[in-house]
């Protein structure tokens, strides 16, 4: 209001001004003219601060160390405050560059020569003067982001000490990277990442590979401020805890300003970034992280505290129907999958045809519309549909498992008769991890078994830890186990191979989990990761994802995620499908 | 009094070392550890973890590694928050980059960047605040009603009184919140629907920085709700104890001495009444204090009582082992006051050994 | 002997009542507490409920009609207006369905069984062991109490949880089929035997006793020292003749409405429970279970959360009169008036 005001007062002096130096200035002109300037100087209203509140779930953010990072919640807040070397579209997971503007692939496909931006600087939050600064080294220049920062940041992501989860992503791809991460090798030098100027960082990779680009560009291989952390001549050495608040260095859009624990992240906006196509400056001046549990988190939405709320399952029904939230309801794809996986080499489930027929008995339709209300998709398969090289349902409509009753118990006849049962003398157990939603999901499933096959099933959980070791024990595997997967990179090979191929993470090498292995699987995904042609990747992940869930039937997808969120009216934002991970700087508030 | 109050500090170290040693046992025992994921971590990354945590090594050093960690102090050129696993409670700077410091509680397996004692620092002091007014809210709610309805035994009063502090505890506080939230939060909007009104760091440790309206905004819904629950034992106790009471003979002398009945009552009547309620005051403040997990999560609160839970769920040892000293030790103390409190309530309690 | 002291002498048959045992004496006692009648009768006519619940219930307990998902009867929009805008509508359910489309009426009945059985299970375990315990404890006081304190003390900062949990990573985990003739089977039979609630009562059994222990050291402690224990022991009354026939009445009252009033948080146990996958198995319904349920749909559809919130209350105040009916007379400073 009072903006437009002092607009339109500058408009009046400005003109009466003009009028004055044509015309005879007449004293009362002259008067008004020094009375409203003085105004207009004495009271400058200062701009609306954009401030956007969201919630990132109930619990402290484990850490914003990029290294150690695994949650999702860390890794949104790591993406906003520093950018990787290549980027990931949000709303296509396209591959974009980050702060390496271009790079080259060698002949062989395994060196990657990345060219960084030049001009992108370190800042912090300063309390004291209540604004972002630049960094500044010990010569009192500020400090430039450098090929050796990534260097560092990689690097330390791989040494033992570090213990960093996520490490084995880049010791899987990167050359030397696993002994070195083994502590086979104590030679940075043998791994596989070169500083060969301060703006030229060169990867060499094991293989060459379609996501090759898309890893180099993870948060564990983030720049990282080696002076703040082991500390140099001017600085003083932050070790672990170098990302509290007054401490915490980025170059990214927004810096962190503080972190209460437990409570809230707030970040500021980083008026030094200067905006490069995949990642612009931010419009947002701030945006406030509350960790809140997502019916504490809606309450406050409904209260007009939240600007944005994933919508929590038992109130679904309600905003829908609502006049005002329905209209602010948004359900949109998240690269996870839920499925039922079968331990084959157990008593009943040992046989395809009771796989099969279990799998085909499940109405996913009527459970999502039903239990789950979320819009999400029923799965006919396991790889997530969005993830580069996964089959679409659009081109690939009869590719895996789909509800067929009929069929299912026309197997599963043909499977008793054989044996001579009857469907009540089958003895199966369905075990999932604590949780209410589980606990839905397998009680209704528990009942469409039965009334399609006539099939009793028992229901077991445990609780998540132990449950963790009991399916992977080769003696303890339960005949149908719970479980579900979500992108680490967003790629096919990131699922159907890291979790089904022998010695993967659901099939481990000595037994548990699927226990299982076919050696066409094998060549298919083996096949996929090299291959280049974008649609001959699609043909053979669906040759793979054939066997594994209709020809083998080694599990039974059951849907893929999607999330349900409401955002207010005045956000204008774009809606990420990479499970949780918005890209803020893209966001603008209109208030 | 003195010499009591010391003997049973002794055995509260006892008790502590008790308690620690059950509880290292039986968190090793349970299958599962911190660092199982949904994806299988690779073995090395296993054994790194492992190693930095010192997992690999043997129990009996593992556990004495922690006792000596906690109990003995000991002098260090690391400087104060700066490390995640020499970060101790109590930090005494004794020269230029010197420290003597003590009790270090360990670091957090399940956050990368926070110790114990953070925890301890700034999680706990919240916890202690709702506690403590939850508190205050039963026994505001709970003796004032247990006295009317003793008074007016059998009347309406009575049936009343006691009817509230039935339905304060029939409707637990994961249905009566989320009503109390959506009535005073979102509808009528008067109170912030989550959150707490205070942040570290704290007086004395424990006491906000600012007393003011902005922190009765956001502690009285949860006050409520916790401590309506917890009034109706302290009511239907009052009621009991005083009627039971009421009927002593040494009431009716007191009576028939000429005393104003409400010197009968307030003076004579309701000290001794008192026991049964303070007995349960002791562990109820225990457990209120270290933090309940359901009201916490309702109400966004940053306390702790999420984590005597998820500590155990994440297998985060350090983490499990503190939250169940730090409940021991303040159950221990309760229960200390408890008795002392017998004394002065009842003379001819007396506090033997 | 003058004429007043003839007239004072009075005739023993006028004076002498039929002399009534304690046990008879509290007996009528507690019929003429009208509130205690009324919460005894609720509590036969649960009992009741719990035994016949297939004659009673409209539906069973389990059938689930997934298209049926949160129905509500008309009348329930009459309660709760703010359904209007999405409810479904179907008049089969009498107080509506459930999230799987389970009747949640018949839930309600069948759960009985379960709030029943821990309600009367868990006061038991408690009081026995408690009492007893806190009994001596009080009693003997010096040393032994305060060894037997501390012990109390220790117990209680046991982490139960980690307990239960390590429990159920030995009995119910991989172990759905455990070879005949071990420990693990002998536990897993009986689990079977008492309807898959073994592990409720050892959590009750674990955290519950303790502060009925404390509660009866604090009111022996007061009441030991009192002039008729000394007279008691003055005349030769052994220790246990004097904790049971003299302390033990005068001290039960606040014990037994302690008790009555810790039944909500067994229940809350058992759900706890339920929920980790150590109590009932599904879908057996418990009203716990179903309150924690229904409490993350509070604000879509409150019928789901209220109504067995409603039951669990009509059975705390059922329970808690009669509790106090049975404080009132089981005190034996009432003995032998009205």
């Amino acid at each position: 209001m009072s903006r437009k005001l002092s607009v339109a007062l500058a408009l009046v002096v400005t003109a009466a001004m003009l009028l004055s130096a044509c015309a005879t200035p007449t004293p009362q002109i002259v008067k008004e003219t020094v009375v409203v300037t003085k105004e207009v100087v004495v009271t400058p209203t200062p701009v609306p601060k954009k401030v956007l509140r969201m919630n990132l779930g109930p619990g402290d953010v484990p850490t914003l160390d990029p290294s150690l990072a695994t949650d999702v919640s860390s890794v949104q807040v790591i993406e906003l405050t520093s950018v990787g070397l290549t980027r990931q579209n949000e709303e296509t997971a396209a591959i974009e560059p980050g702060m390496a503007e271009s790079w080259d692939i060698s002949e062989d496909g395994k060196t990657y020569t990345f060219h960084l931006r030049k001009g992108i600087y370190w800042v912090k939050y300063d309390a004291a003067k209540g604004e972002v600064v630049q960094v500044l080294d010990c010569q009192g220049k500020p400090r430039e982001v450098k090929a050796q920062d990534f260097w560092y940041g990689i690097i330390r992501t791989l040494k033992p000490q570090t213990a960093s989860d996520y490490a084995y992503v880049l010791a899987f791809v990167i050359e030397g990277a696993e002994d070195f991460n083994k502590g086979v090798i104590t030679d940075t030098a043998a791994v596989g990442v070169k500083v060969i100027d301060d703006y030229t960082l060169q990867i060499t990779f094991k293989e060459p590979a379609a996501y090759n680009a898309n890893i180099a560009g993870m948060w564990v291989a983030h720049a990282e401020p080696s002076w703040l952390i082991e500390g140099d001549e001017c600085t003083e050495a932050r070790g672990d805890k170098w990302t509290e608040t007054g401490f915490f260095q980025g170059y990214g859009p927004y810096t962190l300003k503080e972190w209460v624990h437990e409570d809230h992240i707030v970040l500021v906006k980083n008026p030094f970034w200067p905006g490069i196509p995949s990642v612009p400056q931010a419009k947002i001046d701030e945006i406030v992280f509350r960790m809140l549990e997502d019916t504490a988190a809606f309450a406050e939405y409904e209260a007009g505290n939240l600007d944005v709320a994933g919508v929590p399952i038992g109130d679904i029904d309600r905003v829908k129907a609502d006049p005002v939230l329905s209209k602010e309801l948004v359900i949109g794809p998240v690269l996870c999958t839920y499925y039922y996986g079968f331990n084959t080499k157990a008593p009943v489930v040992n046989d395809v045809r009771v796989r099969r027929a279990l799998s085909m008995a499940i109405d996913r339709k009527a459970l999502v519309e039903n239990v789950l209300k979320g819009g999400q998709e029923p799965a006919q398969w396991f790889c997530r549909p969005g993830l580069t090289g996964c089959p679409t349902p659009k081109d690939y409509p009869d590719l895996g498992v789909k509800y067929n009753p009929e069929e299912a118990k026309k197997l599963l006849d043909e499977y008793l008769k054989e044996k001579g049962l009857k469907p009540e003398d089958l003895d199966l157990t369905l075990m999932f991890n604590v949780g209410v939603g589980h606990e839905k999901i397998a009680q209704a499933i528990q009942q469409m078994w039965k009334e399609k096959l006539g099939i009793n099933v028992k229901l077991a959980s445990q609780e998540w830890k132990v449950y963790l070791k009991t399916i992977r024990d080769p003696k303890a595997t339960p005949q149908i186990w719970r479980l579900g997967w979500c992108q680490d990179y967003p790629d096919a090979n990131n699922f159907t191979r890291e979790v089904f191929s022998f010695g993967g993470s659901a099939n481990p090498a000595e037994g548990g989990g699927v226990n299982w292995k076919n050696d066409k699987f094998e060549e298919l995904v083996r096949a996929a990761a090299k291959e280049m042609d974008p649609k001959k990747r699609v043909d053979l992940y669906a040759q793979a994802e054939q066997i594994l869930v209709y020809e083998d039937a080694v599990i039974a997808p059951i849907y893929w995620y999607t999330r349900v969120t409401c955002t207010k009216p005045y956000v204008k934002r774009t809606f990420s499908i990479l499970g949780g991970l918005e890209h803020i700087e893209k966001w603008d508030i209109a208030k | 009094m003195t010499r009591y109050i010391v003997r049973r500090f002794l055995w509260m170290l006892l008790v502590l070392f008790v308690v620690s040693l059950i509880t290292f046992l039986l968190m090793h025992a349970v299958p599962g550890g911190p660092f199982d994921r949904e994806k299988a971590v690779p073995p090395e990354i296993l054994a790194n973890l492992n190693a930095k945590y010192h997992l690999d090594e043997p129990l009996p050093k593992q556990y004495l590694r922690y006792l000596w960690d906690v109990f003995i102090p000991h002098i260090s050129h690391i400087p104060p928050g700066t490390s995640l696993t020499d970060d101790h409670l109590i930090n005494v700077k004794i020269g230029e980059k010197l420290w003597l410091k003590w009790m270090n509680f360990g670091p957090s397996y399940s956050s990368r960047s926070r110790t114990v004692n953070d925890y301890f620092r700034q999680q706990f002091p919240i916890s202690a605040q709702l506690g403590t007014m939850a508190l205050l809210v039963a026994v505001l709610i709970g003796i004032p009603l247990g006295i009317l309805a003793a008074l007016k035994q059998n009347t309406i009063w009575d049936y009343l009184g006691m009817g509230i502090a039935i339905f304060g505890v029939s409707v637990p506080v994961i249905v009566l919140g989320p009503i109390l939230i959506w009535i005073f939060g979102v509808t009528l909007k008067w109170l912030p629907p989550t959150g707490w009104g205070a942040k570290p760091p704290f007086i004395l440790g424990f006491i906000p920085s600012k007393l003011g309206p902005e922190f009765f905004k956001y502690a009285i819904m949860p006050s409520i709700a916790l401590g309506l629950g917890q009034s109706a034992l302290i009511a239907r106790l009052t009621r009991a104890s005083l009627l039971q009471v009421l009927r002593e003979d040494y009431i009716r002398t007191a009576r028939a001495k000429g005393l104003p009945e409400r010197a009968v009552i307030f003076v004579h009547a309701l000290k001794n009444s008192m026991i049964p309620v303070v007995t349960v005051l002791g562990p109820m403040f225990a457990a209120l204090v270290t933090g309940t997990f359901v009201t916490e999560t309702i109400f966004g609160i940053p306390g702790m009582g999420r984590y005597f839970v998820i500590s155990i769920t994440n297998r985060d040892y350090p983490l499990i082992m503190g939250t169940i000293l730090l409940y021991a030790v303040i159950l221990v103390l309760a229960n200390l006051m408890v008795d002392i409190t017998y004394a002065f309530l009842d003379p001819r309690i007396r506090l033997t050994d | 002997m003058s004429e007043q002291a003839a007239a004072l002498r009075v005739r023993p048959e006028v004076l002498a009542r039929p002399s009534r045992g304690f046990w008879e004496d509290a007996f009528l006692r507690l019929i003429r507490n009208r509130a205690a009648v009324v919460g005894g009768i609720i509590v036969i006519a649960l009992i009741f409920v719990a035994i016949f619940a297939p004659y009673i219930a409209p539906y069973t307990y389990y059938e689930q009609v997934l298209v049926d998902n949160n129905k509500v009867p008309a009348w329930m929009l009459w309660l709760f207006p703010s359904m209007k805008g999405y409810a479904r509508i179907s008049d089969r359910y009498p107080l509506g369905a459930d999230y799987v489309g389970r009747d949640i009426l018949s839930r309600i009945i069948y759960g009985t069984r379960i709030s029943l059985t821990v309600a009367f299970i868990g006061p038991i375990i408690s009081l026995v062991i408690g009492t007893i315990y806190g009994s001596i404890s009080g009693y003997f006081g010096g040393r032994v109490d305060n060894i037997m304190m501390r012990a109390v003390d220790v117990l209680y900062a046991f982490p139960g949880l980690l307990f239960i949990i390590l429990l159920m990573a030995f009995f119910r985990s991989t172990l759905a089929h455990p070879a005949p003739g071990t420990f693990v089977y002998a536990v897993s039979q009986l689990d079977a035997k008492v309807g898959g609630m073994l592990f409720i009562f050892i959590g009750i059994g674990l955290t519950a006793w303790e502060t009925m222990a404390r509660l009866t050291r604090g009111q022996v402690l007061s009441v030991k020292e009192k002039e008729f224990i000394e007279a008691a022991r003055a005349i030769g009354a052994g220790h246990l003749r004097i904790m049971f026939r003299h302390i033990f009445p005068n001290i039960i009252g606040p014990l037994v409405v302690a008790e009555t009033l810790a039944i909500p948080s067994y229940i809350s146990l058992e759900a706890f429970l339920s929920f980790i996958g150590l109590g009932v198995n599904p879908p057996t319904p418990s009203w716990g279970l179903m309150i924690s349920e229904g409490a993350g749909v509070i604000r879509t559809y409150p019928n789901q959360a209220i109504f067995p919130a409603l039951a669990l209350a009509i059975t705390m105040f059922a329970f808690n009169f009669l509790g106090d009916g049975l404080r009132d007379a089981l005190d034996p400073r009432l003995r032998g008036t009205r």
